[in-house]
């Protein structure tokens, strides 16, 4: 470590005042928006916006949907994650890449395959009614659960990655040596592999969360106006309406949602441990 | 119950999720038919040729490679330095500055895209396209200093300290020791970012202006008026290039030691 | 590869200083909806008249609006086109400025309510169209309005969304076929609104429409005639209804927005479009009913598009000051009735 504070600010610097001046102000006067009244300061913007109920719908809807996303992914992330880290090393690796590999394919194509699968003629409905499951195709498209299926196939990666990297840390003998101990499978999770792999939890839950919260493509897509998240209902208000208060409303919405969710989940890690 | 079993099938299952909407959508690409359907109807490439003859798909192609390669350039230009003061030197508020210049992973791509154009574009007379390049030197940003400071980590200080006592200045010492040292990191965060810049789509909806569109931005108004397969087609040679590079560069830098 | 980047790189940067700097360039905005034959049939044979070059921006009318409005201190837009309600609500903005009609040789062709819809010539129709259902003839009949509410189309129909162009008019003679008489929407909203998870999706382009016909998700739509192209070659068994309540529709207009400082090539531009020639190509091509009286097509042709001074009297159309000065009460009570 070098002493020199001046050179040290002055590397900084550029990179700081880019970030400043091109981001967090234009983005500031736009969160900035919605407390400016024609008479000061209020914040009556947000009593306005949550008092529409459609509103309201959209709200709980995102919130609902990213919890639902972030929950599911967490379980197939762990049984996904252990199952790579019990393989080889050289297998581990490719199912790795595997894995991460969709995360190099646009949200575009990735969306617009489930488009394809889940529609009424689609490859779903085709295995479902040739399987006798359902006798006429059901509607998929345009409901939560095509943004359900969608967000989850988006970020499901990063909730593995996470846990992997987590389980890698993780000490090899601990589950064998539980086993021995004459723990069960749910015990040895409960006691041994969440409390070696809450970190890991913690950084995938808030990605998967706060991707599936944000997300634009895949609510507008496979959703459309009748399943509105707040990213989507956002660009309707601005496209339609050019509501920029809305805009900033719900824009300030989703910046203290996604620091909710990682103080909560960071608590929520922090308390088991101490306990 | 077979352990081993057990473990290829749960990644299985996993990874048909995963790949197989992207497998299906191949498929689809090399329709013989003129809509998007699965199974296909009959083979052909028609529409993989079709998406080098459509010409807003080579503008707009054009323009998100731009803004991936310079954009991407510019932000390890602002991030490296960042990220060697941040390792090397003692900074006043570096917990702030940190967090400043992290800031545009935080917030939601469509709202930096809004703000840019309300408060930047329209007032200052800024056109779209310097918004958008700066726009994406922004996002990439909190990346490259991330990367490039990881791999600073991992670098020991008393080569440079040697090098300094042995009279070369600090840049020199940068120039000779640190610079060739991380090269894997700037190539790994250089890499992280084209990807991120190339397939970003929120930041682009608002900063579209005539005749200027990112790739993405572009498929997805393609595809709202026409139903055929070549967006498939494009969505796969997209998938392919990002695949082939990130695979490129696994292979010689082994960039998962970076991520 | 090096070069085309460079080159794109350039032209990002530099687009609207060049645009600037190049007096003979000429920035359209305009619907997304058949570019490409407008290319081939408008843009590219203008750009080889008057050795301009044409640059164009796409979107739906508020989107495009937004940005006119945006830029009006330094316009970027010289001339648009629109609905002829959106052009009304931008006239009274200020946005546009009269166009001077003296100097449209082509303008005397047009048919009666062509010539200036608007009042004070901010506008000029190009074209008209007629909006009906589209519908699987082999799953459904349409005889009425009211029958997008029918058992047969529970979770078969698409509705457009109150804030396209295609939404108030559906409402409007949805209200109809429920025996209102004016252009009160609460009836058909409600409607709508108790309807509401029967329908697949509230559609805000009718682009999307094909996709969803053609992967089967929906079997009608209420929709522009503009649009019909894209269905009736689409392989499935399509009609167009034609409704004891009559069809709707709507027209196009042109517009010079204010003070953009290149009215004469936009005035050119203008009555190229509206030239006999042109409007002919584009109703041949069926990508716009034409507005100029002369135009004539075959009888074929004529039965794709809303074409004749009969046919276009016979629409029953929303004033476009109605639509105006209602909208903003429509789309509270649809986000109380039917958004939920």
């Amino acid at each position: 470590m070098f002493e020199n504070r001046a050179i040290g600010l002055a590397l900084v610097l550029p990179a700081a005042i880019f970030a400043a001046a091109l981001f967090l102000l234009p983005v500031g006067i736009l969160l900035s928006e919605a407390f400016r009244t024609e008479t000061g300061w209020s914040l009556s913007a947000y009593g306005e916006f949550f008092a529409s109920p459609r509103n309201q719908t959209v709200f709980f809807r995102t919130l609902k949907l990213a919890t639902l996303v972030a929950a599911v992914s967490a379980v197939i992330g762990y049984a996904a994650a252990f199952a790579i880290v019990s393989l080889p090393p050289t297998s581990r690796g490719r199912m790795f890449g595997l894995v991460t590999l969709p995360l190099m394919i646009s949200p575009v194509a990735r969306t617009y395959a489930w488009l394809v699968i889940l529609g009424r003629t689609g490859f779903v409905n085709q295995i479902l009614v040739d399987l006798g499951l359902i006798e006429t195709p059901i509607r998929i498209l345009f409901t939560e659960t095509a943004v359900f299926i969608g967000l989850l196939q988006l970020f499901l990666p990063l909730m593995i990655i996470s846990l992997v990297s987590a389980m890698e840390n993780m000490p090899r003998d601990a589950v064998p040596a539980a086993r021995i101990l004459g723990a069960n499978w749910l015990q040895v999770f409960w006691k041994v592999i969440l409390p070696l792999t809450r970190e890991g939890l913690v950084i995938g839950g808030t990605l998967v969360f706060t991707g599936s919260m944000t997300a634009y493509i895949t609510p507008a897509i496979l959703g459309g106006s009748k399943v509105l998240m707040l990213e989507t209902l956002l660009y309707q208000r601005v496209t339609v309406a050019n509501d920029f208060v809305a805009a900033s409303v719900i824009a300030m919405i989703l910046i203290v949602m996604s620091f909710s969710a990682n103080l909560l989940l960071k608590r929520l890690a922090t308390a088991r441990k101490s306990r | 119950m077979n352990s081993r079993l057990s473990t290829w099938i749960i990644l299985g299952l996993t990874l048909t999720f995963l790949i197989g909407p992207f497998l299906i959508i191949i498929a689809a690409a090399l329709s013989a038919g003129n809509n998007l359907a699965f199974p296909p109807q009959g083979l052909s490439l028609k529409w993989f040729i079709k998406v080098f003859e459509v010409e807003s798909f080579r503008a707009s192609f054009g323009v998100s490679m731009f803004l991936a390669i310079f954009g991407t350039l510019a932000a390890l230009v602002l991030g490296i330095p960042a990220a060697y003061a941040m390792t090397r030197f003692k900074v006043p508020g570096a917990e702030t500055v940190k967090l400043i210049v992290s800031s545009p992973i935080i917030v939601p791509g469509i709202i930096v895209g809004l703000a840019l154009l309300q408060y930047f574009v329209i007032p200052l007379g800024v056109g779209i396209g310097l918004a958008l390049f700066l726009a994406h030197t922004a996002l990439i940003l909190p990346y490259a200093v991330r990367v490039v400071s990881a791999s600073m980590e991992n670098l020991r200080v008393d080569m440079e300290e040697a090098a300094l006592m042995l009279g070369c200045t600090r840049f020199g010492a940068f120039r000779r020791i640190v610079l060739p040292n991380i090269r894997g990191g700037v190539l790994a965060a250089f890499i992280l970012g084209f990807v991120t810049s190339f397939n970003q789509v929120p930041v682009s909806l608002f900063l579209s202006g005539p005749g200027l569109r990112t790739l993405p931005i572009d498929m997805i108004a393609y595809m709202e008026i026409n139903y055929d397969p070549s967006v498939a087609a494009l969505s796969a040679l997209l998938a392919f290039m990002s695949i082939g590079i990130v695979f490129a560069a696994e292979r010689f830098i082994g960039l998962s030691r970076y991520v | 590869m090096i070069k085309t980047l460079a080159l794109a790189g350039a032209s990002t940067l530099a687009l609207s200083a060049a645009a600037m700097a190049a007096d003979k360039t000429l920035t359209i905005s305009v619907y997304s909806f058949a570019q490409d034959e407008f290319k081939e049939l408008v843009y590219d044979p203008f750009e080889e008249i008057c050795g301009c070059e044409i640059v164009v921006e796409t979107g739906n009318s508020i989107e495009r609006i937004a940005k006119i409005e945006a830029n009006k201190d330094a316009p970027v837009i010289d001339m648009a086109v629109l609905s002829t309600h959106d052009a009304l609500g931008a006239a009274r903005k200020g946005l546009l400025q009269p166009i001077d009609v003296a100097k449209l040789s082509n303008h005397a062709k047009l048919y009666d309510i062509a010539k200036d819809p608007l009042g004070d010539n901010m506008g000029i129709g190009y074209t008209f169209y007629a909006t009906s259902i589209v519908y699987r003839s082999d799953k459904v009949t349409v005889d009425s309005w009211a029958d997008l509410l029918s058992p047969e189309l529970a979770g078969n129909v698409a509705f457009p969304d109150i804030t396209t162009n295609q939404g108030p008019p559906a409402l409007y003679m949805l209200g109809k076929a429920m025996g209102e008489t004016g252009a009160d929407l609460t009836a058909p909203i409600e409607a709508v609104g108790e309807k509401a998870d029967d329908i697949v999706t509230f559609y805000v382009r009718s682009s999307q429409l094909a996709q969803l016909m053609q992967q089967e998700e929906i079997w009608a739509a209420p929709v522009g005639r503009f649009a019909w192209g894209q269905f009736k070659d689409n392989g499935l068994p399509m009609a167009w209804a034609t409704p004891a309540e009559g069809q709707t529709g709507g027209m196009n207009v042109m517009v010079m927005t204010a003070n953009n400082g290149n009215e004469e090539l936009a005035l050119q531009f203008m009555d190229f479009w509206l030239s006999t020639e042109i409007q002919s190509a584009l109703a041949n091509a069926l990508v716009d009913s034409p507005a100029n009286a002369e135009v004539e097509v075959s009888d074929d042709i004529a039965a794709n598009l809303t074409y004749g001074a009969e046919t276009v009297s016979q629409l029953d159309l929303l004033a476009p000051a109605t639509i105006l000065d209602e909208r903003e009460s429509w789309l509270e009570q649809w986000n109380t009735k039917v958004v939920k």
